[in-house]
């Protein structure tokens, strides 16, 4: 079994410190959305800060696993308006930032980013204290091409550790498309239908941003809102087109699903089509249009028949 | 509880010889919230529209649904209709049971049903109908003109006389476009020059009009009554104001051996020149890829000679922004070069008839450039590559034009006009000589256009051989030309000392790039589409956007001045207004749950959509939100199909009455 480094995020840690606490005394920022520790040992809990002293609570590890990008535009969305905020970000959640600037949600201008250089995260934090190995790394991670986040208004020293190991993403995306269309069908058929409905996969998402979600409208109504099978397929299908294009795939959706439906797999199969089709990533560029709400006479258009 | 009239039309037989409209109308008046139902054989004439205005205040109506064709057709007619019986007209709609089903059906039982169903569907959604008031928007009564040949020049002096204002703008140095490089014109032969060049004048002299020579269409903002068109002035090197037109600059240069694009490279040119001696306006260009001070910083003789000093090296150029209320578009053609294959395009080139390999081998508008007065020599007919004059000449028509295999499928229309035109200024020009024809059949529909034709063969001895070529290969100084006679059935060769190929016309090279910044339609070939083929032929389906000439299709000279000015004239009806009415169908942002992302922004082909801040009381902001300029919306759709959140909606195709209809089925 692989075992995975993580003795740099300590020293990361510290670094992640000493910033916070130079940018809120010059008054850099207003705010620091970070990570720390929570009450079990090697838990791992978001916290926004707005003094200095509090800075010595802020620290990464490989429990560190969420988005905090959530926390800019829909958990917490005062935080914003009290000017610009330093946050800490991972490589894959500078992605959903980068997709929410180009949605007109923030602005870089306000932001300060405290970029990690990332080795990888725990899959699951229901056991914090495990170390980080090829299996208990999340799924993510295995995919990932951004250890090292750009663009950055600081970067603490260290230098991620990535050994190669197998894509499970990858991998599963084409053993479901090798399979006919009727056994697609009822695989994600057999998925959804363990879906109740509580929304967290909507709650956690950064690009789940509306303020009131199509799917919640009764006059007229959209999708069923009870947790049966037809409203269920509307819900997740609805879900993956929006994110098309968007999702960059920091699989909170996925984590925090009580029944375990393989959401990003569903979101890494829609970025797949989005890259063949379109030749487009996202989360790499402020886009000020994606391909999906463009029209070029180049796109593919073998699909009218 | 509505009261909805249904109105169920036979379109002569067009909708009763598949669907029993009868029985439509009495299934319709079964349906919950109708009050009244009934058929009638022409819905859109006087009596029909007197059946639907007395119903309305018979069955004190609250909402009508025609069932009859398609709403582009005549829902017009029908809200007008309604308004005269004092009903709003927005609570009118089509069913379209025609294009829908009656023309697409066979099986009359089937049809009828379906006919049913489409009524059905069409009163649900009337039942959510709101009454919506007429948009006023300003009416900026300034007219722009792209393209300064002889639709564009006929155009801007009719608009100019009328009392408006006009901006023609013009891609190259000197207005004139084609019609400027033609020698003589069909039916009359009469010189093309002696009547365009008065009209160049005109427009130049006419204190109503601004001339923008050298100049492109950079971008267009905005909407009928109020466009904001950005104009590139490119650098002429030259002061306009000072420059006096004597001509010194191009006599001293010392690069004169330039291929000049007007006269098909015949001729030469200088570097600082002007295209042809009755250029408008008369002011030279340097042309800084040619001349020797941009390429090596050395010479400046023009600089020096200039007596009032008006070369100027460091001009840049220049971005002027014009108010605008109407847009006319004339870019015109080009012909094709048919030794190309354009890239990407369906077309696939003619190797085998040695265009732009055998130099004697020249196209129509070569043709014209030899033969003009003012043309290379003079008005001789000689060959490009000796200076000897043709004795046998051959004239292929159709070339690109009506070849499906090639790529192109339509008539180029001028063609058998021009050629008949050429064979006899060749026969006027060189007595001695022959001017054989191979043509597919000659299309003369015209004023005295059959005659001019029979004129070339009955009296100056053209021979017109039915049939096509195959080939033409160089033997000697001859160029030999394979064809085939299918009148006699034998296949012909000719030895002659000079082909010219009637070859097809197209749009201009990047024609679909400016119809991407009007937001104008274009089809296949990028030939411009107008928005009814037979009554708006003269209209963009965008508004205030309207076509003259061949940038629609191949046109001839009167064609071309008529389309002119009937684009005039519907810009002059637009400007004969101060406010300008507009359709209210148009978008709304539901604020409480618009999120700012701008999608719709993005997607707006109208550019309608706005960022719009809410406050309180105090000022402060409460939310970003999108606002849709109902002036400028054209009432699309694609922000609410690409909403996420369902926030903004089209007035009349609402989700809500999308759903009603739908769930009506």
């Amino acid at each position: 079994m692989t075992m995975i480094d993580t003795t740099s995020y300590t020293l990361i840690s510290e670094a992640i410190k000493t910033e916070a606490k130079r940018i809120l005394t010059d008054g850099t920022v207003t705010a620091v959305v970070g990570y720390a520790a929570a009450r079990r040992k090697g838990s791992v809990q978001p916290i926004v800060i707005t003094t200095p002293e509090d800075a010595d609570k802020l620290l990464f590890s490989k429990g560190a696993v969420n988005n905090l990008a959530v926390y800019l535009t829909k958990a917490k969305k005062e935080i914003p308006k009290t000017g610009r905020i330093g946050i800490v970000v991972k490589g894959c959640d500078l992605k959903a930032l980068v997709g929410l600037m180009g949605e007109s949600q923030l602005k870089r201008e306000n932001l300060y980013l405290i970029g990690i250089p990332c080795s990888g995260v725990l899959g699951s934090i229901i056991q914090p204290d495990t170390e980080l190995t090829e299996d208990t790394i999340a799924p993510k991670c295995l995919e990932c091409d951004v250890h090292m986040p750009t663009g950055c208004d600081f970067i603490p020293q260290g230098a991620p550790i990535t050994p190669e190991l197998e894509k499970k993403y990858a991998a599963e995306i084409a053993r479901l498309e090798a399979l006919t269309p009727a056994e697609r069908w009822s695989y994600w058929k057999e998925q959804f239908s363990k879906c109740i409905k509580c929304y967290a996969c909507r709650q956690v998402c950064p690009f789940c941003f509306c303020e009131q979600c199509l799917c919640d409208r009764n006059k007229p109504q959209m999708v069923e809102s009870t947790p049966r099978p037809a409203g269920n397929f509307a819900w997740h299908v609805i879900r993956a087109m929006h994110l098309a294009g968007r999702c960059a795939g920091c699989a909170e959706c996925e984590r925090v699903c009580p029944m375990d439906i393989p959401l990003n797999l569903l979101n890494r199969k829609m970025a797949k089509e989005l890259k063949e089709l379109y030749d487009h990533e996202a989360g790499l560029e402020i886009n000020e249009k994606g391909p999906l709400s463009m029209f070029n006479e180049k796109d593919d258009q073998s699909f009218i028949k | 509880m509505s009261r909805i009239g249904v109105f169920v039309c036979h379109c002569g037989e067009n909708i009763s010889r598949t669907v029993d409209v009868e029985r439509v109308a009495r299934a319709a008046e079964k349906i919950s919230g109708v009050a009244y139902a009934c058929d009638y054989k022409y819905m859109c004439s006087d009596p029909g529209q007197n059946l639907l205005k007395k119903a309305v205040s018979e069955h004190n109506l609250d909402g009508i649904v025609v069932a009859a064709c398609s709403p582009r057709m005549h829902e017009k007619t029908f809200r007008k209709a309604a308004d005269a019986a004092g009903l709003n007209p927005y609570l009118v709609e089509m069913a379209n049971i025609r294009e829908h089903c009656s023309w697409v059906h066979e099986d009359k039982e089937e049809a009828t049903a379906k006919a049913t169903e489409i009524v059905t569907m069409l009163v649900e959604r009337v039942k959510m109908n709101r009454k919506l008031q007429p948009i006023t928007v300003p009416v900026t009564k300034r007219a722009l003109i792209i393209g300064g040949g002889i639709a564009g020049i006929q155009a801007a002096l009719d608009i100019a006389d009328c009392g408006h204002q006009v901006v023609l703008v013009e891609r190259d140095p000197s207005i004139g476009g084609h019609m400027a490089q033609l020698s003589e014109t069909f039916p009359t032969l009469d010189c093309s020059q002696c009547i365009m060049t008065p009209k160049m004048v005109d427009a130049a002299n006419h204190p109503n009009i601004t001339l923008h020579t050298y100049s492109e269409v950079e971008n267009v903002e905005g909407y009928i009554g109020n466009f904001q068109v950005t104009i590139r002035k490119k650098a002429r090197s030259v002061d306009m104001d000072k420059c006096t037109g004597c001509g010194v600059c191009m006599a001293k240069c010392p690069q004169k051996k330039i291929p000049n694009a007007f006269d098909k490279n015949l001729g030469m040119r200088s570097a600082i020149y002007v295209p042809f001696p009755q250029a408008v306006p008369n002011t030279p260009v340097i042309d800084r890829e040619n001349c020797t001070w941009f390429k090596s910083g050395k010479c400046g003789v023009c600089q020096k000679v200039c007596g009032p000093g008006a070369v100027d090296f460091t001009q840049e150029d220049q971005l002027i922004v014009e108010s605008i209320g109407a847009i006319v578009v004339a870019t015109g053609f080009e012909l094709y070069s048919i030794n190309e294959k354009p890239k990407g395009s369906a077309i696939k080139g003619y190797g085998e008839f040695g265009h732009g390999k055998i130099p004697d081998v020249i196209d129509g508008m070569t043709f014209e450039r030899l033969a003009s007065a003012s043309g290379p020599t003079g008005g001789k007919i000689v060959r490009p590559s000796d200076g000897k004059e043709p004795k046998q000449i051959v004239f292929v028509q159709c070339v690109g034009s009506r070849a499906r295999e090639k790529g192109i499928s339509y008539c180029s229309k001028i063609c058998c006009m021009y050629t008949a035109k050429h064979t006899m200024l060749y026969h006027h020009k060189v007595h001695d000589g022959q001017a054989y024809v191979f043509f597919m059949d000659a299309r003369t529909p015209g004023k005295g256009y059959d005659e001019f034709w029979r004129r070339s063969i009955e009296e100056e001895q053209a021979v017109y051989i039915r049939g096509a070529v195959s080939r033409l290969y160089e033997k000697g100084d001859k160029i030999v030309v394979m064809g085939s006679d299918i009148s006699l059935g034998i296949q012909v060769e000719i030895e002659a000392d000079m082909v010219v190929l009637a070859t097809a016309v197209q749009p201009r090279t990047g024609a679909e790039l400016l119809a991407q910044k009007l937001g104008i339609s274009y089809d296949g070939y990028n030939f411009y589409s107008e928005a009814h083929a037979k009554l708006r032929p003269v209209e963009c389906a965008t508004a205030g956007v309207y076509l003259a000439g061949a940038c629609q299709g191949p046109k001839d000279i009167p064609d071309t001045v008529s389309q002119a000015s009937a684009a005039a004239a519907k810009v002059m009806t637009l400007f004969s207004k101060d406010k300008l009415e507009r359709e209210p169908i148009v978008a709304k942002v539901r604020e409480a749950g618009c999120v700012a992302c701008f999608y719709c922004k993005k997607v707006c082909p109208y550019g309608a959509v706005e960022e719009k801040e809410i406050r309180d009381r105090q000022g402060n902001l409460i939310k970003v939100v999108a606002y849709v300029n109902p002036g400028v919306c054209g009432g699309c759709g694609t922000c609410q199909a690409t909403c996420p959140s369902k926030s903004v909606e089209l007035d009349g195709y609402t989700d809500e009455q999308i759903i009603a209809q739908i769930e009506a089925l």
